[in-house]
């Protein structure tokens, strides 16, 4: 799971909300679908949240050696 | 005397010498424009001597002429001046010299030099030499600047001062030239040489100060103008004034208009650039935090879709088909209790309706022989034998007694 990308995971994510509002899925298979759905969700917020980090990390790089950007 | 000369039969010197002289005279007259680079007067002699120069070329002939020739064609005539001649070669086989013997001399107006450059300028824009699409861009942040320019001149200064002011580290190799009279040509036709196979210098820079038209000539001279085509170096002209227009602005790759001007385009400005860097930098940015905005955006809200949010829906729905089932199983059975209540109510009216009871309440009585059986018929009895009766209010013993 950790190895997919976020676009990756993105789109699994919107296939399965589509299974589930789509309905016709046993319990067992909505239920599974459903905690899959939230792993993906996890994985993708982790992406966004790294990625506002380096963001910041860089930015607070920039401005150390000359200061003025 | 045979034609040709052998080791075994040479020729004299006096026949060299006339057959050379035969040669030279078979040129025969010819029209020659050239410049004066000198004008020597012999006392006592009616005859000039004429020092005449090709502008763009580094030689020279030896001219002479009759005093007439001079103050009928040319009178005043000075050193630098362009001049038409009618003239033929000689040869003085007693020095073994050459000179032209002019007998015609027209001094070269400023209009006729004029008209004599618009033809030029037709001629060299025919030929493609004006040509956009042949204009190669200097680079934007040149290595080394090869300037061509008068020694101390303000367009020197101009040249250095604003190029170094943009940007403080740029590199520049000069060349001083003369950049009017006879010696402008072919200096500045070295000087571009020179520069061209320099591998470092990635651009030239051409430039003098303003003045006036006879000034300017030599930077509308042919050779010059080829010289700047063949240029594989790009080329930034900067001759006289915004007004002026020599023929190497047209053929330059880029024509400014005043030194400082070629500055500006030879050398980016170091502020404007860090500026400019500074900019981009804050559109990339904005574009990276935008783009995360955007897909933070985008996750919420497929994570608030309900089938996500509230997975308990799945399990409300089918927990009310449950309810729903269990209910109605409940009411059949309820259904089905009411009518059995029923049923058994309706069956106890018609046995209490059967029931004797209302029958002995109108005023009849049961009467039983001893084992138990109802009597109808009196023979069913014999006299004497026990009867039970039973009465509504209760039940009295008998005996049978014939009536």
């Amino acid at each position: 799971m950790t190895d997919l990308s976020y676009e990756a995971a993105r789109a699994e994510l919107a296939t399965i909300v589509e299974k589930l509002e789509a309905g016709g899925t046993t319990l067992e298979e909505s239920l599974a679908l459903w905690e899959r759905g939230e792993q993906l969700a996890d994985v993708c917020q982790r992406w966004l949240d790294g990625a506002r980090t380096r963001l910041d990390a860089a930015r607070e790089r920039r401005a150390e050696p000359d200061g003025n950007g | 005397m045979s034609d040709q000369s052998t080791a075994e039969e040479p020729w004299p010197v006096r026949v060299v010498s006339q057959k050379i002289g035969a040669w030279i005279g078979r040129l025969g007259w010819v029209w020659v424009d050239g410049q004066i680079a000198q004008i020597t007067r012999r006392p006592g002699t009616q005859v000039v001597f004429i020092t005449l120069r090709d502008p763009s070329a580094d030689l020279s002939l030896t001219v002479t002429a009759h005093r007439d020739v001079l103050d009928t064609g040319a009178p005043n005539l000075s050193e630098g001046a362009r001049v038409l001649l009618h003239a033929k070669p000689e040869f003085f086989p007693a020095r073994g010299t050459l000179s032209l013997r002019a007998d015609e001399i027209r001094q070269l107006g400023i209009g006729e030099l004029l008209a004599r450059l618009e033809r030029l300028k037709k001629l060299l824009a025919a030929e493609g030499l004006f040509d956009p699409r042949r204009k190669r861009r200097p680079p934007f942040l040149p290595g080394r600047i090869g300037l061509v320019t008068g020694r101390a001149s303000a367009a020197e200064r101009d040249v250095l001062t604003n190029a170094r002011r943009r940007w403080p580290a740029v590199d520049f190799r000069v060349i001083n030239v003369a950049v009017q009279g006879p010696a402008a040509v072919p200096q500045i036709l070295d000087a571009l040489a020179v520069l061209e196979k320099d591998p470092e210098v990635d651009v030239i820079i051409l430039a003098r100060g303003g003045g006036s038209v006879e000034d300017l000539l030599p930077f509308s001279d042919e050779a010059l103008c080829r010289a700047v085509f063949a240029c594989r170096t790009p080329v930034i002209t900067a001759i006289g004034h915004e007004t002026d227009t020599p023929l190497v602005d047209f053929v330059a790759d880029v024509r400014a208009s005043t030194p400082t001007d070629a500055a500006k385009r030879a050398v980016p400005d170091l502020v404007e650039e860090r500026q400019r860097i500074g900019q981009l930098r804050g559109r990339i940015d904005r574009a990276v935090v935008g783009l995360l905005d955007r897909e933070q955006h985008r996750l919420d809200a497929i994570r608030s879709r309900p089938v996500l949010a509230r997975p308990e829906a799945l399990l409300d729905q089918r927990a009310a088909d449950v309810q729903a089932l269990r209910e109605r199983a409940a009411r059949c059975l309820r259904h089905r209790l009411e009518r059995g209540a029923a049923d058994v109510d309706h069956t106890l009216a018609r046995l209490r309706a059967l029931s004797p009871k209302a029958t002995l309440a109108r005023g009849y009585a049961i009467v039983q022989a001893a084992d138990g059986a109802v009597l109808r018929e009196p023979e069913q009895v014999r006299e004497g034998d026990p009867l039970r009766v039973r009465l509504a209010g209760g039940e009295l013993a008998a005996t049978v007694a014939v009536p």
